[in-house]
C-alpha cells in the first residue's frame, strides 16, 4: 500500500526555491543535469526523520522550519574590517585566504599570493568552464547514499573552493576557506569543497563558516567537502562553524585515505540553532591514519549532531574520534559513530571517545557508538560519558578563592580543552579557545 | 583567633551525627594538632572549616577573627584567610597549574583589596616559593596535579597555600602517603610560613608529622568531641597508648 506523505513546509519550499533559482546557478549542461537529478532524489525521499535509523535523533522535517531565500550571485557588500570582525580571534591565524559571501567568491577579500603548491580555485568558474566530464565529477559526492543534504547540497551549491596541494608540496601557512553570511535577509547558503592533498605533502585547510554581526539571523548553510589524501600525505583540516546568528547547519565530509596517509580532523561547533556534521572516511590504501576529533558548545534549544561513519575495508589502518560537547539549557547534543571493520582490514586499530558535560538539568545527550566488526585480529574500542560538573572539584577551586562562576568556566575551559590539544597549531587552537571562552562569557 | 564553639555537625544526607559539641580554640601565631582514630571526625572538621557542601551544622559556631564563617562560600573563607591543604588534593585535567595558581592568586587579592599581580610579577612570586618547595616550574606547566607523585602533589598543596598567603592554615593529613624525604620538605614549607600573625591547625593520625612540625597544643578529637588537651609531650603518649582510652570513654 503506498500512503503519500504529505509534504512538509520546508520540503515545498526548497522545491520551489529550486525551481526559481536554477536557472541562475552556476554551470555547463551537464552540470545543470546533475542539478535537475539531485532535486528529484530529494523530491523522491523528502527530508530525513526520526523512523530513517542515522537520523533518529536529528527529526529535519519536525526540525527545519524556515529554509531562507536562495543564495545566488550574491553583492552584499562586505568590508576588509566586516571581514576582520566576523573572524574575531581566527584573524590572528597566519593564513592564505579564500572568502565567500552568502555562497559567492569575493577576490577582494581573499589572500592567495605566494602558496607555493597551492592551488585554489572557486568552483562556480570551474562549473561554469571545465569539460563537461570534470564539471560532472566535481558533482559527484562519496558519502551516504540517498541522503537529503547531498542531495540538497548538489542541486543548490553554488559555490565553495577547489584545492589542490601538489605532490610533495608542505604548506608553511594554512588555507583558510571563509564563508561569510552578510545581509538582512537570511538565506539558504549551498557550498563545496574539493580538497585533495597530493602524494606526500603537507597542509592545513581551515574552514570557517562565520557572520557579520548585522547579519540576518535564522539562515541555512549547507556546505559539503570532498577530501582526498594522496599516499603518504599528511592533512590537517579543521572546521569553525560559529556564527552567532543562530543558522542552521547541515554538513557533510567524506574522506578518503590514500596508504600511509595521516588525515586529522576537527570540528568546532557553537552559536548555531541546528546542526549536523556527517563525516564519511574510506581507506584507499594500507596504513593510513583518520583522527576526527571536535568540541561543541549549545545552549537555549541549540542541537548539535555529529554522525560519522569509519569504514575499514584495508588492513593496517588506525582511526581515533574524540567528542566533547557542553550542553547548557535546553542543548542537545547527538553522538552517532559507526566504525565498520570489513572481512579482510585485519590489524585495525580504532577507538572513539565521546563526552558531554552537562550544565543544565534540561539538557539532553544522545550517543549512538557501534562497532561493525568482521575481521578477527582488531583492536577496537568505545566510550561515552555523561556527567555534570564535578562538585569536589568546583569545591577544591572555590576553596582556593576562586568564586563560583569563575569555577565552573576553569572547569568547563579544561572539559574543553582536552578536545582542543588535539590542534597542533597553536594560533589556531588559542584563537579556538578564545571562541569557546567568549561563549562561556555568555553564560 | 579561630574559635570553634560547640560545633554539633551531621551529614546532610543521613542522619548521621560526626561533630558532637566540638570547642576548639587556636591564637594566631600558635600551631595546634589535632590527633584522633580513624572516624573520630578530623576530616569532617576539616571540610567544616573549608566550607564544602554535604554537612549541616545544627548546633554551635565557628568564629575566625570574631566573625562567623558558618554563612560564607568557600571563595569567601579564602579571601579571609582560611587555606585547608587536603588530604587527596584534587587533579584538574586541562587547566595548567600555573593558571590555576595565578586564577586562585588574583582572586582572593582582588577580595582583599589587593592589587591584581601582573604576569612578571606573579611568575617572580610563583618561581621564588616553588624553590622553597623543591618544585620544579616546568612542572607547574603541566594540568593541574594530573600525574603528580603523592609527594608531589602535597607539595604542590602547599606551594598553593604559600602563594594564597592566609592567615589560617588547616592541613589535613598531610603525611599520609609521605615518604621521609617528601615529609621533611612539606614540613619545612609548612614551618616557613610560621608566624605571628597565622594560626595554624595540623590534623592528623600520626604522630611523626608533629617531630617536624612541631605544635604548641596537641588537642585529642574521638567520637566528636576533644577530649583531652595537652603540650606536644601528648602525643608521644598518644603513640605510646594509641587512642584506646578514648574510644573507650566514647562507647
Amino acid at each position: 500500500m503506498n500512503v503519500a506523505i504529505p509534504k512538509t513546509k520546508a520540503e515545498q519550499a526548497l522545491t520551489e526555491a529550486f525551481a526559481a533559482a536554477a536557472p541562475k546557478l552556476p554551470g555547463s549542461a551537464a552540470v545543470t543535469a546533475a542539478r535537475a537529478k539531485a532535486i528529484g532524489e530529494f523530491g523522491a525521499i523528502g527530508l530525513p526523520h526520526r523512523r530513517i535509523e542515522e537520523w533518529k535523533y536529528t527529526d529535519l522535517r519536525v526540525q527545519l522550519k524556515d529554509i531562507g531565500a536562495t543564495a545566488v550571485d550574491d553583492a552584499t557588500a562586505v568590508s576588509a574590517d566586516d571581514l576582520r570582525a566576523a573572524l574575531g580571534a581566527l584573524a590572528n591565524v597566519d593564513a592564505h585566504r579564500i572568502v565567500f559571501v552568502n555562497g559567492s567568491h569575493r577576490s577582494q577579500l581573499s589572500a592567495l599570493d605566494g602558496a607555493k603548491g597551492l592551488d585554489v580555485q572557486p568552483l562556480a568558474a570551474a562549473l561554469k568552464s571545465v569539460p563537461e566530464k570534470i564539471a560532472d565529477g566535481l558533482m559527484r559526492a562519496t558519502g551516504p547514499k540517498s541522503d537529503a543534504t547531498v542531495a540538497l547540497n548538489t542541486a543548490f551549491v553554488s559555490d565553495g573552493a577547489i584545492v589542490r596541494v601538489a605532490d610533495g608540496a608542505e604548506l608553511t601557512k594554512p588555507l583558510m576557506v571563509v564563508f561569510l553570511s552578510a545581509g538582512t535577509t537570511s538565506r539558504l547558503t549551498s557550498v563545496r569543497n574539493i580538497i585533495s592533498a597530493g602524494e606526500g605533502s603537507t597542509a592545513t585547510i581551515i574552514e570557517v563558516h562565520a557572520s557579520l554581526k548585522s547579519a540576518a539571523t535564522g539562515g541555512q548553510v549547507n556546505a559539503l567537502s570532498e577530501v582526498t589524501a594522496g599516499k603518504g600525505a599528511a592533512l590537517t583540516h579543521v572546521k569553525i562553524a560559529a556564527s552567532p546568528n543562530g543558522a542552521v547547519h547541515l554538513a557533510n565530509w567524506n574522506v578518503t585515505l590514500g596508504a600511509d596517509a595521516m588525515y586529522k580532523g576537527f570540528q568546532y561547533t557553537s552559536g548555531q540553532s541546528l546542526v549536523r556534521n556527517q563525516t564519511h572516511a574510506v581507506y584507499a590504501g594500507e596504513g593510513g591514519k583518520f583522527d576526527l576529533s571536535g568540541a561543541y558548545l549549545a545552549r537555549g534549544t541549540e542541537h548539535i549532531d555529529t554522525t560519522l561513519v569509519v569504514d575499514h575495508a584495508v588492513p593496517h589502518c588506525e582511526s581515533r574520534e574524540l567528542f566533547k560537547g557542553v550542553l547548557d539549557d535546553r542543548g542537545r547534543g547527538v553522538f552517532q559513530g559507526k566504525i565498520i571493520v570489513q572481512p579482510d582490514a585485519q590489524k585495525t586499530d580504532g577507538k572513539q571517545m565521546a563526552q558531554a558535560l552537562m550544565l543544565s538539568p534540561d539538557a539532553e545527550f544522545d550517543s549512538k557508538p557501534e562497532l561493525e566488526i568482521y575481521a578477527d585480529d582488531v583492536v577496537c574500542g568505545h566510550g561515552t560519558t555523561t556527567a555534570e560538573l564535578d562538585a569536589d572539584l568546583l569545591f577544591y577551586c572555590k576553596s582556593r578563592g576562586i568564586p563560583e562562576s569563575e569555577a565552573r568556566t576553569l572547569l568547563i575551559e579544561s572539559f574543553i580543552g582536552e578536545a582542543l590539544d588535539k590542534i597542533e597549531h597553536e594560533e589556531l587552537r588559542a584563537a579556538l579557545s578564545s571562541y569557546a571562552n567568549d561563549w562561556l562569557g555568555g553564560r | 583567633m579561630l574559635e570553634i564553639k560547640n560545633l554539633h555537625v551531621k551529614l546532610e544526607d543521613e542522619d548521621k551525627v560526626i561533630l558532637k559539641g566540638l570547642s576548639l580554640k587556636v591564637p594566631k601565631g600558635e600551631v595546634h594538632a589535632i590527633m584522633g582514630p580513624n572516624g573520630s571526625g578530623k576530616s569532617t572538621l576539616a571540610y567544616v572549616l573549608a566550607g564544602r557542601d554535604g554537612y549541616e551544622v545544627t548546633e554551635g559556631d565557628i568564629l575566625w577573627n570574631g566573625e562567623s564563617i558558618l554563612e560564607m562560600e568557600p571563595d569567601e573563607r579564602a579571601a579571609k584567610g582560611v587555606f585547608l591543604a587536603f588530604q587527596y588534593p584534587m587533579e584538574i585535567p586541562g587547566v595548567a597549574g600555573l593558571t590555576f595558581l595565578r586564577t586562585a592568586v588574583n582572586a582572593v587579592r582582588k577580595k582583599r583589596g589587593q592589587a591584581e599581580l601582573t604576569t612578571p610579577g606573579f611568575m617572580k612570586f610563583v618561581k621564588e616559593q616553588a624553590a622553597k618547595l623543591n618544585i620544579d616550574v616546568e612542572m607547574l606547566k603541566r594540568p593541574v596535579n594530573v600525574g603528580f607523585s603523592g609527594g608531589e602533589k602535597k607539595r604542590s598543596e602547599i606551594l598553593q597555600m604559600a602563594m594564597l598567603e592566609p592567615t589560617l592554615c588547616v592541613l589535613d593529613e598531610t603525611d599520609s602517603g609521605l615518604d621521609i624525604d617528601a615529609l621533611k620538605v612539606v614540613s619545612d614549607g609548612v614551618n616557613a610560613l610560621r608566624s605571628p600573625d597565622r594560626a595554624t591547625l595540623v590534623i592528623t593520625h600520626y604522630q611523626r608529622l608533629l617531630n617536624h612540625i612541631v605544635p604548641d597544643k596537641v588537642h585529642v578529637l574521638a567520637d566528636g568531641r576533644i577530649q583531652k588537651t595537652g603540650g606536644k609531650e601528648l602525643a608521644l603518649e598518644l603513640e605510646k597508648s594509641g587512642y584506646a582510652e578514648f574510644t573507650g570513654k566514647a562507647a
